[in-house]
């Protein structure tokens, strides 16, 4: 033993000093520790945000589409609870209504309403425009249904079709709602001289027009065709191309439609 | 969570030592009853593995001179003193007989720390640095002025 140790050999813990300790030791043990508590308390603030950011994903996601085209063209983008999760407007017209008219978070009938109602698109509805309702989506019936069963929409006797997703990819890289890209489709299977680009700056008014004079047009040259018993099937002329619907869309007719 | 077998096996390894690190660091029973009981505590909140009991042991010294140091520190900073400390700071000095050991008290704290570990508790050099978180050099550094202090005010075997 050196001299150090020598000289603290007597320096020991009592045992009084030990009994004091384990007895205070076993009663903290028995209270929850704060550094625990925090732990705790972060893990269920980081599920919570988990849940919170998952549930906002879940709620944000469109699952259904829904064109509306007059001249404006606003895409509707409708989550799985009906409520409407994105408006983007696809010219001038549609921006400077969104900009004025707050649709998200309604559902999706009170939010065509209350854009219908709205000053700003009221202006765009007169006896000749064109109501366009264009939808893309699983339950595409339920939400035709319903918007064919609104009071606004019988009064301007709205015409509804539904698309798919293919086609609204494809009305987006041509800067188009789909609305409006599918009656530009149906547009140039019956007239091969008009463009998607000719068509941005058409309403949908004049674009149905165009379709609606080519299918006179088309039957009237079918009709005289079978008269005159002659090879058909060789169109020419303005309105001679391959006419009939594209085969991804569908019209529904209501009201009196173009 | 440290069963109470754990705490029963540490308190009889490692008190004395505890109590003896406490004792050159501090002035008063009652500061080293806190800081006995914080070491304890401390060890009882560790949730780590200790690899051996040399490990176990190192980190109790360790935790030990850190909690004293702590504890010097507040001392320092603060500008009064409580009344109960103050009277017992002059009658509490253990019962220090030999002389070797008031001159090792009367030391720098960081000589304390290794004239402590070096010869009561028989570390190494290298084992001191881990522990205190310092290079080898210094502590050799230190030991060698410690043991000119101790040679200058001793004599004998330190000579």
């Amino acid at each position: 033993m050196n001299v150090i140790q020598e000289s603290m050999k007597e320096i020991q813990a009592s045992e009084e000093l030990k009994a004091h300790t384990l007895q205070y030791l076993k009663t903290q043990k028995s209270y929850p520790r704060p550094y625990r508590m925090w732990r705790y308390a972060a893990v269920a603030v980081c599920l919570l945000l988990f849940l919170a950011a998952g549930g906002y994903r879940f709620y944000s996601r469109p699952v259904s589409y829904i064109s509306i085209d007059v001249n404006p063209s606003i895409e509707l983008g409708v989550n799985r609870f009906g409520r409407v999760v994105s408006a983007d407007a696809y010219n001038t017209d549609g921006q400077n209504i969104l900009d004025h008219v707050k649709l998200r978070n309604l559902a999706y009938v009170q939010a065509i309403d209350k854009l219908m109602k709205s000053e700003d698109y009221a202006v765009f509805l007169t006896e000749d425009s064109h109501l366009v309702f264009t939808v893309i989506s699983d339950n595409s019936d339920v939400i035709l249904k319903e918007i064919n069963a609104d009071a606004l929409a019988q009064k301007y006797q709205v015409t509804t079709y539904t698309s798919d997703l293919a086609c609204r990819q494809e009305a987006h890289q041509h800067g188009m709602s789909f609305g409006k890209y599918r009656a530009c489709q149906e547009l140039t299977q019956y007239d091969e001289s008009v463009t998607i680009e000719d068509c941005h700056g058409m309403t949908m008014g004049e674009i149905c027009d165009n379709i609606r004079s080519c299918q006179r047009y088309r039957h009237g040259r079918k009709k005289q065709d079978d008269a005159e018993n002659n090879d058909s099937g060789q169109g020419d002329g303005q309105c001679g191309g391959n006419a009939g619907h594209h085969g991804r869309h569908h019209r529904n007719r209501h009201g009196g439609g173009y | 969570m440290k069963s109470d077998e754990d705490l029963s096996r540490v308190m009889e390894s490692y008190a004395d030592m505890v109590r003896r690190i406490c004792f050159v660091h501090l002035k008063n029973r009652q500061d080293t009853e806190d800081i006995f009981q914080n070491v304890y505590l401390k060890y009882l909140l560790y949730e780590k593995a200790f690899a051996s009991c040399e490990h176990e042991k190192a980190w109790f010294a360790r935790v030990t001179i850190n909690a004293c140091k702590d504890q010097m520190r507040y001392f320092s900073r603060r500008k009064w003193v409580p009344l109960d400390a103050a009277e017992v700071e002059g009658e509490s000095k253990e019962s220090a007989s030999s002389e070797v050991l008031e001159t090792v008290l009367k030391l720098p704290e960081k000589y304390r720390n290794v004239i402590y570990l070096y010869y009561y508790e028989e570390y190494s050099a290298v084992e001191i640095a881990k522990i205190l978180g310092r290079k080898e050099n210094t502590i050799y550094t230190w030991l060698m002025r410690a043991k000119e202090l101790l040679r200058k005010k001793l004599g004998g075997e330190w000579a």
